[in-house]
């Protein structure tokens, strides 16, 4: 299955709309999904709850992930995502209005792939967000989609 | 030998005065003198009364010896006149009778009348002798002649017989001076006894005057003196004795002493007067720095108390401030957001004027999103840990400058940055300072002919400051103090962009460095920009 789905967390309807906006005109075309909580993230990609009946074996290609978030916050969710083996090689990228040094170094920490500060300017995160998506979807190789390929798995 | 009479003396008048003075003192009068002194024998055993004793005994019998021997003299020579005058009127007086007798030659007759003479007093030996030529010679003597006489005469015997006068024989007389002696011995004995009792009783009467009227008294001055238990007992000296009628020398010792112990006891007075206030002064003082150090304590723990109350309120505020630019962020990016996208997007549904609201819209969501960055730098220059470390201000700056210079390629600025400006601070505020101030000089010549920028450092009196200096439009003196106030313009926004943080942001960060950030300028002629660091010696290390 071709990995090229984004998982965009954003609790915002407005911020979702631009960010959507920003890859339509950036001209990425790849699927985007949007889950607006921690743990609606966390359930899409551990296939629980709603998510349990979606097709397995299909991780996102890149996690957008806010740190802002009601419930569980954007780090808790990037720490349990990292946690679980299965999961711990999907490339995240915080995307954030926060600049807190805090926030980055703890993002960092977790083991997050990028920080990027959402700018003010739209046209300068339309930039942001195409130059994202051509570094993470197109230049960048993913990690092999079975991390912990053992030879039970393997066919 | 005086002195012996004098020992003598003194035991008898020290037995008979401790008779009269007191019962007591004469029933010890019997055992050794040695072993028990009562005031009046130690008296007479040492101390004036001796001494005076042994002087007036020595000199009454210097005189009493000189006198003698005048005395002596004179009654010699009286005693010896007289005998030479009785030895005149023998021969005066008798020659006539003994010529005579001698003539006739009356052996009885002369010897009767030498008899006669011997019995006069002093006479000691008579002899006539016969002168005649032709004749045996008579010798007639009464008495007996001394080989080595005291006093001898001899006198002519002239017989005158129908007026021729004739020598006949001699008269030999001798006087003996041995009775004269003996008187005078004996006057010299009764002069000495009599003026050797004399002295002693006056000696003896003197002495007595002597104790009854100094010594007893100068005992007593001398016991109550050293009975004086000091200032603090009464004292009032008197003396034994009923008052003379006019005061003498020792009433007025009397009156020094009590006069002295009157001034004694005020000058005391005076000093435990001194003493107490001094006391009170000292408990007062103690009390007043007990009070002044509880104060102390008081107010440093309010201090403390307040201090962390306003580090808390501090924290508050910076998380107000970023909590509140971070969600004011997300809402403002939202309005531009959608603002673009009409801008862009819908650009032929709307008309002229939305078109211009829309782009106003968007600068102004601009404007405000830098003014919310620069809140939150200020914000963040205030508050956190400074990390401080050598910083080398001059790489920084030469950096800062290329930067500008990549911003905006087209300006042609001459920057000079002095080498080797070190300090030690935080570097990413330090980074901040630098940025403003040469941003600021930047953006303020950018209107300018030729324009220079420079960094660097000069000493201002004691102290070496660093400088940002430009030759752009500089300010109005008159607006310096309002300079560093935040979000303080000194000039329009069409002219110059700018959010009023800036310079706070400076003020903020060199404060925390210890150090002070001032201006000089002039409007048109461009601006310096001073900072200090450290001003008070410490580099801060350990903050």
């Amino acid at each position: 299955m071709q990995r090229n789905k984004i998982l965009l967390v954003e609790d915002n309807d407005d911020d979702i709309e631009l960010t959507l906006h920003a890859f339509r005109i950036s001209h990425i075309t790849n699927e985007v999904v949007v889950v607006k909580s921690g743990e609606s993230a966390l359930d899409y990609l551990k296939y629980r709850e709603r998510f349990a009946h979606r097709e397995v074996d299909d991780p996102p290609a890149l996690i957008l992930l806010d740190l802002k978030l009601p419930g569980i916050d954007g780090l808790e969710v990037l720490r349990q995502v990292r946690e679980d083996p299965a999961t711990k090689l999907i490339p995240i990228a915080i995307l954030t209005t926060s600049d807190d040094e805090a926030d980055i170094v703890r993002g960092y920490d977790l083991g997050v792939n990028s920080y990027i500060r959402k700018p003010v300017g739209f046209s300068a995160f339309a930039n942001v967000v195409e130059q994202l998506g051509l570094y993470w979807l197109v230049m960048n190789t993913p990690p092999p989609s079975r991390p912990v390929a053992g030879p039970k798995d393997s066919l | 030998m005086q002195l012996r009479n004098g020992d003598e003396a003194e035991a008898d008048i020290s037995a008979a005065l401790t008779d009269s003075d007191t019962k007591a003192h004469s029933d010890d009068n019997n055992s050794s003198e040695q072993e028990r002194t009562s005031p009046v024998a130690k008296a007479f055993h040492s101390g004036i009364g001796l001494r005076m004793l042994l002087f007036v005994i020595l000199f009454s019998f210097g005189t009493t010896l000189i006198l003698t021997i005048l005395q002596l003299y004179f009654d010699y020579r009286r005693d010896a006149h007289a005998i030479e005058e009785r030895l005149n009127e023998i021969g005066h007086s008798n020659l006539d009778v003994i010529a005579t007798s001698l003539w006739s030659i009356d052996d009885t007759q002369l010897r009767t009348i030498l008899s006669g003479l011997l019995r006069l007093p002093d006479i000691q030996a008579l002899e006539v002798t016969e002168e005649i030529e032709h004749a045996s010679t008579l010798v007639i003597l009464a008495g007996e002649k001394q080989k080595h006489p005291a006093i001898s005469r001899d006198y002519p015997i002239i017989y005158t017989m129908n007026g021729l006068t004739q020598r006949i024989g001699t008269l030999h007389v001798e006087a003996t001076l041995d009775n004269v002696y003996r008187r005078l011995i004996d006057t010299a004995i009764v002069i000495m006894t009599n003026q050797a009792i004399r002295i002693f009783l006056v000696a003896l009467f003197i002495l007595f005057l002597f104790y009854r009227l100094v010594a007893r008294h100068l005992t007593a001055i001398s016991e109550s003196l050293g009975q004086y238990k000091g200032p603090d007992s009464p004292f009032a000296l008197s003396l034994p004795r009923r008052p003379p009628k006019y005061p003498d020398e020792l009433d007025s010792m009397v009156d020094a002493f009590n006069g002295m112990g009157t001034r004694l006891r005020q000058a005391y007075g005076e000093l435990k007067e001194a003493n107490r206030r001094m006391v009170a002064d000292i408990a007062a003082r103690h009390l007043a720095e007990q009070e002044v150090i509880r104060l102390n304590a008081v107010l440093e723990n309010r201090v403390r108390q307040r201090t962390i109350e306003l580090e808390a309120a501090n924290e508050e505020l910076a998380a107000f401030a970023y909590s509140v630019s971070h969600d004011l962020r997300a809402p403002l990016r939202r309005i531009e957001g959608f603002g673009q996208i009409l801008a862009k997007e819908y650009v032929n549904t709307l008309d002229e004027h939305g078109r211009h609201y829309v782009t106003r819209m968007c600068a102004g969501a601009e404007d405000m999103a830098e003014m919310i960055d620069s809140f939150l730098k200020l914000s963040r220059s205030t508050s956190g840990a400074l990390f401080v470390e050598h910083l080398d201000l001059s790489a920084m700056a030469a950096e800062i400058i290329a930067r500008l210079q990549e911003k905006s390629p087209d300006r042609q600025v001459t920057v000079t940055v002095e080498a080797g400006l070190t300090v030690d601070g935080d570097r990413r505020l330090f980074g901040g300072v630098l940025q403003n101030l040469l941003e600021n000089a930047w953006k303020y010549t950018r209107k300018t002919e030729n324009p220079i920028i420079s960094f660097g450092a000069v000493r201002k009196g004691e102290q070496s400051c660093f400088f940002v200096r430009d030759n752009g439009t500089g300010f109005d003196m008159a607006y310096a103090k309002r300079l560093f106030a935040p979000f303080v313009r000194l000039h329009r926004p069409e002219d110059f962009e700018g959010t009023g943080i800036g310079l706070t942001t400076v003020q903020r960060v060199i404060v925390r460095h210890g150090g002070r950030v001032w201006a000089e300028a002039e409007a048109g002629a461009g601006a310096t920009f001073y900072f200090t660091c450290w001003d008070d010696g410490g580099t801060g290390a350990e903050k």
